[in-house]
């Protein structure tokens, strides 16, 4: 009788919720031990298998605050930044930390932050999420905050049309509730239109710097026309890619008015930036140790979801900034036996120019591995490659080794964008790849990986298993 | 045949910032190169939207690809360089035409879930929208071009269907992959010297021989027979032979594994519960 009783206080939904989330977490436990990586989705996997529905019962459980971050780039880095600041402020966080950012990946998170019950004991549940997983994820999570960074041509096979994605990405919003809040980066025209009808309270960061950017868009810029009549925006600052202060001729519609302002950039000896920021609750300065535009753009989107959150302290936002490392493979220094190698992940035209951009700055002749692989992850289409100004790399060129299993496609947009094709070495192979770029390199110069997500990956872990870095769960 | 001056390519290149979504210009990049490699000099007239360029001084004129957004301000534009472009066309100018750019040379373009988009006709082809997109890597046999039959690849990013009419004749027929409609084996049209594809890539640089046509016609068309040379230089291909060969494999994987990759990309992404 008792134990009827028992299992009456126990219904088939939580004991299956049990079920999933012992298996997830054993599952976990055992990659670790075993050393064999994967130990960011897999948990999830697991616990999906045997509870579809394990990562809404946690969500719902919990009394956690839930915020997703998504766009097409800067999504790790934002989160980072957020958690810095949230963790400052004294909010304990759970996050996907690793990029692991599709339904498994998410899940994971869930599953080990959850007691037996299903139940996280984080106040804030942090998601970078993929902007496609986003419909489901929302759905799933009801998250209390959106924060959307940007939307470049990303992996448009696999997306099918940018604006299908963005249609369905913005339908996702519009079903938040009106305790809920968006985050919108109003410098985006496309971002910019979303959530027009969302009863979420909307928030927008952007830049107004005057001596940033430049006054015509690049050419890999993605969505230069108007959302709503299709006439060609008028730009009076494009910071980068397609991403400004722009202005309707058409129509006449024009960014929002920007909660979260930047105002003033500067490059800070240290190779990071300082910036000024406007917030509503007071002008900030924040020093950030990481480089380049973008992650002004990371910085701004940080700061206006923590405001969002109401996690945002100015006083103590600046401290908490100051000790963010790159996320792993953001031109990420790695001692490598006595050498640096200086890894990059890029992944569509404007994340991989922001970095060109960034490693051309440097001094010094420029040792390159570049690496791309057809996954699930990376796409197969790799046609976004001759929209990156490769072009601007080949005069600082002292050798080159291409890999990865697209390499022959990387080989031949790097022969039209002038590289010799009898100097360069075609290594699909990534530890032979990276044992002959090595060989290559100088005692004190650098070598440059820029690598697909996959193949960087790879290269990661090989070094790891060499004692170079640290296991990216860890990080 | 001796040159005294150089010769040179007059490239025209309509839409480079509307229609610059899939790497498409990669096309002019290997037309310019190619033809740097010889000794042939090549110049590019850029139209964009409100811009109608002199088509009587074009040898080359590219139309390539973009979304059904930006392909709808296309075709409203188009209207205005439709006469002068069938005249440039009919006088035996070149064109490549990619994807939207391929749609907008046809009849009309009717998407599933938006008014039709009417094309300037030079093509006998008409578009429809389907439900889903071919996505993936084709390749195609074509006849296109001297020495006999030759592989063209690349990969197919596209929801419009192409049925062709008796005016145009097929630029290949797909050996992987779904081209124009999925149905009936084609991929591509022709007309004069209209080279029309879905194939994205882009589809020049992996294809040297299809490149080397276009820049032996658009001589042709410049310099006449007389003064054309029969057959260009041979240039050092190693390098597009690999990414040929390497793009060839991708596209001829088998069915199956080519499917279930598609759909554990899709399946995180798009299922719906």
């Amino acid at each position: 009788m008792r134990a009827i009783a028992t299992g009456q206080a126990m219904p088939a939904g939580r004991l299956r919720l049990a079920l999933a989330l012992a298996a997830g977490k054993g599952s976990g436990a055992a990659v670790r031990l075993l050393n064999i990586g994967g130990g960011t989705s897999l948990p999830g996997a697991v616990a999906r298998r045997i509870d579809p529905l394990v990562l809404k019962k946690v969500a719902s459980a919990s009394t956690i605050r839930k915020a997703m971050i998504t766009g097409s780039n800067g999504k790790t880095t934002t989160c980072r930044m957020l958690a810095a600041l949230a963790q400052n402020g004294g909010v304990s966080v759970a996050q996907n930390r690793s990029g692991s950012n599709l339904l498994h990946g998410v899940s994971t998170v869930a599953v080990r932050g959850a007691d037996m019950r299903g139940r996280m004991d984080a106040r804030l549940l942090l998601l970078e999420v993929d902007e496609a997983t986003m419909r489901q994820a929302v759905a799933e999570v009801a998250p209390d905050m959106i924060l959307v960074t940007n939307i470049f041509r990303d992996q448009l096979d696999r997306f099918g049309e940018l604006y299908s994605m963005a249609r369905m990405l913005d339908a996702a919003i519009e079903t938040l509730p009106p305790h809920a809040s968006v985050v919108l980066n109003a410098d985006d025209p496309l971002v910019a239109s979303f959530a027009r009808h969302a009863a979420a309270r909307r928030l927008y960061y952007g830049l107004r710097v005057a001596d940033a950017g430049a006054e015509v868009p690049e050419h890999a810029a993605d969505t230069i026309r108007c959302v709503r009549c299709l006439h060609a925006l008028a730009y009076r600052r494009v910071y980068m890619s397609h991403l400004g202060d722009y202005e309707c001729p058409g129509c006449g519609s024009r960014r929002p008015d920007l909660d979260i302002a930047v105002t003033e950039v500067g490059a800070s000896p240290d190779g990071g930036t300082d910036a000024t920021v406007e917030t509503p609750g007071g002008i900030m300065r924040v020093h950030v140790p990481l480089p380049g535009l973008h992650n002004v753009y990371n910085t701004a989107a940080a700061l206006a979801g923590a405001f969002a959150l109401e996690t945002l302290d100015p006083a103590s936002a600046q401290s908490a900034l100051v000790g963010l490392r790159p996320a792993f493979g953001r031109l990420e220094e790695i001692k490598a036996d006595g050498r640096l190698v200086v890894l990059s992940f890029v992944k569509n035209p404007a994340s991989y120019n922001a970095t060109l951009r960034l490693v051309l700055q440097r001094p010094g002749p420029k040792h390159v591995l570049a690496a791309h692989s057809n996954t699930v992850v990376d796409g197969e289409d790799f046609a976004w490659l001759w929209d990156v100004d490769l072009e601007d790399l080949v005069p600082d060129l002292a050798s080159l080794v291409v890999s990865g299993t697209r390499a022959e496609e990387v080989a031949l947009r790097l022969k039209y964008a002038g590289a010799d094709p009898e100097e360069m070495r075609v290594i699909p192979g990534r530890e032979a790849a990276l044992d002959a770029a090595l060989s290559r390199v100088p005692p004190d110069e650098p070598l440059y990986i820029l690598a697909g997500y996959t193949p960087m990956r790879e290269f990661r872990r090989i070094m790891q298993r060499r004692g170079w870095v640290p296991p990216f769960w860890e990080e | 045949m001796e040159h005294a001056a150089p010769m040179t390519v007059r490239i025209c290149h309509l839409y480079p910032k509307l229609f610059s979504v899939a790497g498409d210009r990669g096309n002019l990049r290997a037309l310019i190169s190619r033809c740097a490699w010889r000794g042939i000099r090549s110049t590019v007239t850029e139209a964009d939207v409100g811009v109608v360029p002199d088509f009587t001084e074009a040898d080359l004129v590219l139309l390539h690809g973009g979304q059904d957004t930006e392909m709808r301000v296309a075709a409203r534009d188009l209207e205005a360089k439709a006469g002068p472009l069938r005249e440039a066309i009919e006088g035996g100018a070149v064109v490549l035409a990619v994807c939207a750019g391929y749609q907008l040379l046809g009849k009309y373009y009717a998407p599933a879930d938006a008014p039709p988009i009417t094309g300037i006709g030079v093509l006998d082809a008409v578009t429809e929208g389907g439900s889903t997109r071919f996505i993936g890597h084709i390749a195609v046999a074509s006849d296109v071009g001297p020495g006999g039959t030759h592989s063209l690849v690349g990969f197919e990013n596209h929801s419009g269907r192409t049925c062709l009419g008796s005016g145009a004749t097929p630029l290949g027929r797909v050996i992987a992959g779904s081209g124009n409609n999925g149905q009936d084996g084609t991929e591509g049209a022709r007309y004069r010297e209209v080279y029309a594809t879905y194939l994205h890539g882009p589809v020049l640089p992996k294809n040297p021989w299809l490149t080397d046509h276009l820049i032996s016609r658009a001589l042709l068309h410049r310099y006449g027979h007389m003064g054309t040379p029969d057959s260009l230089a041979c240039l050092a291909d190693q390098t597009e032979a690999e990414a040929h060969a390497a793009a060839l494999r991708l596209a001829g994987r088998p069915a199956e594994k080519w499917r279930a990759i598609v759909a554990a990309g899709k399946g995180m992404a798009w299922t719906s519960r």
